[in-house]
């Protein structure tokens, strides 16, 4: 390689890594514990309890509804979702005239419309999620943390194009611990990196899909699913809405054999403002992340369609457990935590090499 | 310095090996489940086997 393509590949890494370290940082350290954020709240929120009336008919899921809403009073349903294990469904609403983004979240017992003790969403893991996803600022946060994961991206392609120079002398796995720390710590960063490569390039990669939730979901409401909103102007109110679990169970007519995962109500990112969209996933391991929505009339209680979500929306479903780790049990998420340390190592060193550089320089 | 200077493929071969091992790894996991799982997994754990045999037999 020519002097000149080096300094360019070498320009290219410090500034892509300069302007992101602080905030990958950042990402590193709250993503750690997020990873084993289902093992921790079984440990935190652990609480003995029963359904009230195991063996009673269960409520619907109006009945479900009207009691969550009732303990939030002004408030219109976002999402419900169901526990897998327990006989909880869980309502999240929102307050239309409060600030954006600001939920309640009720867990409902099915059989006697009683809270639930909640399985999730402990407050110090949820400001940890809040923190890694937009540093509490919306959208912009979101965006910002995306493009500082591009920035990762240039600077791990830019890194693995000047390992080629640095060890054109020196065999694999070379550390020159004897020599001086910042000989030696150019080891260990050139070698972490390049070992951690594939999957830092997958977790910033999907970290990134991920930031761009918001508008792709944006975009499939606007373009895929516009035909189904042309007949109405107006948001439907929730005075007029048809039967929820009539809803319900008419999806599941629609799409027979498939897992039911959730439901968006009208006017949430999920849906438009005129459907229940009720969200079903498959039962393989791969279709088990990727989900079909059934929309259904809010006015009407007629099925409007089924919408098979477009690449764009698969890409953002399987982004996800990519970015997570939690796809693979617990021998996976201590890889993920395991490589999450080296990465910040990676990245501590390359800001000691960096500021030992400059020292140099003005000595 | 005076080794001699390593082609190309000396200096990327072992780092092509584990790119290649660990995004099966990944992928694999997504499409399989059960045993299929730790299988996968221990693709992508070579990442850190090698850093450990380096971090003790490559010290110098």
């Amino acid at each position: 390689m020519h002097a000149r393509t080096i300094r360019a590949w070498s320009w290219t890494h410090k500034w892509s890594s300069l302007v992101s370290t602080l905030f990958l940082l950042m990402l590193c350290v709250t993503g750690l514990p997020l990873v084993f954020s289902h093992e921790i709240e079984d440990v935190l929120l652990e609480q003995a309890w029963t359904p009230a009336d195991p063996d009673g008919p269960g409520l619907n899921l109006d009945q479900v509804l009207a009691a969550a809403l009732a303990r939030h009073p002004g408030e219109v349903p976002a999402f419900m979702s169901f526990d897998e294990d327990r006989p909880v469904v869980n309502v999240t609403s929102v307050d239309p005239n409060g600030p954006a983004g600001r939920y309640s979240f009720e867990p409902i017992d099915r059989t006697s419309g009683q809270v639930a003790p909640p399985v999730a969403g402990h407050p110090v893991l949820e400001f940890l999620l809040q923190l890694h996803t937009d540093m509490f600022l919306g959208l912009p946060g979101m965006l910002f943390l995306g493009a500082m994961g591009l920035m990762l991206v240039t600077a791990v392609v830019s890194g693995v194009v000047l390992y080629a120079p640095f060890m054109r002398r020196l065999p694999f796995g070379t550390v020159r611990a004897r020599q001086s720390a910042r000989t030696r710590w150019l080891d260990y960063h050139n070698l972490l990196g390049i070992v951690t490569a594939a999957w830092v390039l997958v977790v910033g990669l999907t970290g990134v899909v991920n930031t761009l939730a918001t508008p792709i979901l944006a975009y499939w409401k606007s373009t895929a699913l516009k035909e189904l909103t042309a007949a109405y102007e107006a948001p439907v109110p929730m005075g007029q809405r048809a039967s929820l679990d009539a809803a319900v169970a008419r999806a599941r007519q629609a799409l027979p054999g498939m897992k039911l995962q959730f439901v968006a109500f009208p006017g949430t990112d999920y849906s438009t403002d005129h459907h229940y969209a009720v969200f079903f996933h498959g039962d393989t391991p791969l279709t088990t992340h990727l989900t079909t929505p059934a929309l259904i009339d809010a006015r009407t209680g007629e099925l409007a369609a089924v919408a098979p979500t477009p690449w764009y929306v698969k890409a953002l479903s399987l982004s996800q457990p990519l970015h997570f780790g939690d796809y693979g049990g617990l021998g996976l998420k201590i890889l993920w935590a395991l490589l999450d340390l080296a990465t910040i190592v990676i990245l501590g060193s390359g800001l000691y090499l960096w500021l030992g550089k400059g020292r140099r320089k003005v000595g | 310095m005076n080794r001699k200077r390593l082609s190309l493929w000396a200096v990327f071969r072992v780092p092509i090996l584990l790119f290649v091992l660990s995004l099966t790894g990944l992928i694999g996991a997504l499409l399989q489940d059960g045993a299929w799982d730790g299988a996968y997994s221990a693709l992508l754990a070579s990442t850190v086997v090698v850093t450990v045999w380096a971090l003790i037999r490559r010290r110098r």
